[in-house]
């Protein structure tokens, strides 16, 4: 197992941690009825949730990037 | 609507757990797709769903009067006096009654569910960060597109002679159809402990 491997599947837990996280509030947000769980939703749940896409894109391009190191 | 999305995050939920626990499952091309949607597709699908959801709710006349602020406007929609204007649109279903408060305060221009939210944010900032106002005002005052919405075209307002003398003033908002003298009873909050109410069913 090599050290990008490590590193690829480190971006892989934090960007699902970060998801399961902002999916979470979201529910929280769906259930409680209340003029503040619109802002729960958008500055806390679809922040996570975003943040944990751009982590799972930057591994794929983390990843890419070490293939091409090898072919090259 | 509402259980379908809550399906959906789950689903998200069991696929990232997937990848939080064995992120070494991804060696593998099928995986790997499985990774794409449950870690990008589903999630943002989710977000999309969500945002609909929080739309769509803060139509809703509960959503608006849930606010303690707005306490006494949603009081008054049950006064039972014909000249109090929302009392009588709403009582008499001339406005859907579940979207009472949307239906007469919405901006219906292109980007105005934007910018009602936008104005809605800015009010729960000032309720909960900073000072909120000791009367609630609309910014700009109130803008008669709002009314003529939908009575612009209806048979009585336009064969009404006084609407048709002032319609270009009123289209212009250079004549407001709520403070010109015509409709000038709207909320009136500050009278409620003076009114009769109105008791649906009674």
């Amino acid at each position: 197992m090599t050290f990008r491997n490590l590193e690829f599947k480190w971006l892989l837990r934090i960007s699902s941690a970060l998801i399961i996280v902002g999916l979470l509030v979201e529910i929280a947000s769906l259930l409680w009825f209340h003029p503040l769980s619109f802002v729960l939703f958008a500055f806390v749940g679809a922040s996570l949730i975003g943040l944990g896409i751009v982590v799972y894109l930057a591994s794929l391009v983390f990843v890419a990037s070490t293939g091409g190191e090898k072919h090259g | 609507m509402t259980q379908i999305l809550i399906g959906q995050i789950v689903l998200s939920i069991v696929l990232a757990c997937i990848f939080l626990i064995r992120p070494s499952v991804t060696n593998t091309a099928g995986w790997k797709i499985l990774a794409f949607i449950g870690l990008c597709a589903l999630p943002a699908l989710c977000i999309v769903g969500g945002m609909n959801i929080h739309m769509q709710r803060s139509e809703q006349t509960q959503f608006c009067t849930s606010c303690h602020a707005m306490a006494p406007y949603a009081r008054s929609l049950y006064v039972d006096d014909p000249s109090y204007i929302p009392a009588q649109h709403f009582q008499n279903h001339r406005v859907p009654a579940d979207m009472a408060c949307y239906a007469c305060h919405a901006d219906y221009s292109i980007y105005g569910p934007l910018k009602d939210k936008m104005r809605g944010l800015t009010r729960i900032y000032m309720q909960y960060v900073s000072t909120p106002p000791v009367t609630i005002r609309i910014p700009g005052g109130y803008d008669n597109n709002q009314c003529l919405h939908c009575h612009a075209g209806a048979r009585d307002f336009e064969e009404n002679a006084i609407h048709s003398a002032a319609m270009d003033a009123l289209k212009s908002n250079q004549m407001s159809c709520i403070s010109s003298g015509c409709h000038d009873t709207v909320h009136n909050v500050a009278s409620l402990d003076h009114v009769k109410f109105w008791r649906p069913g009674q």
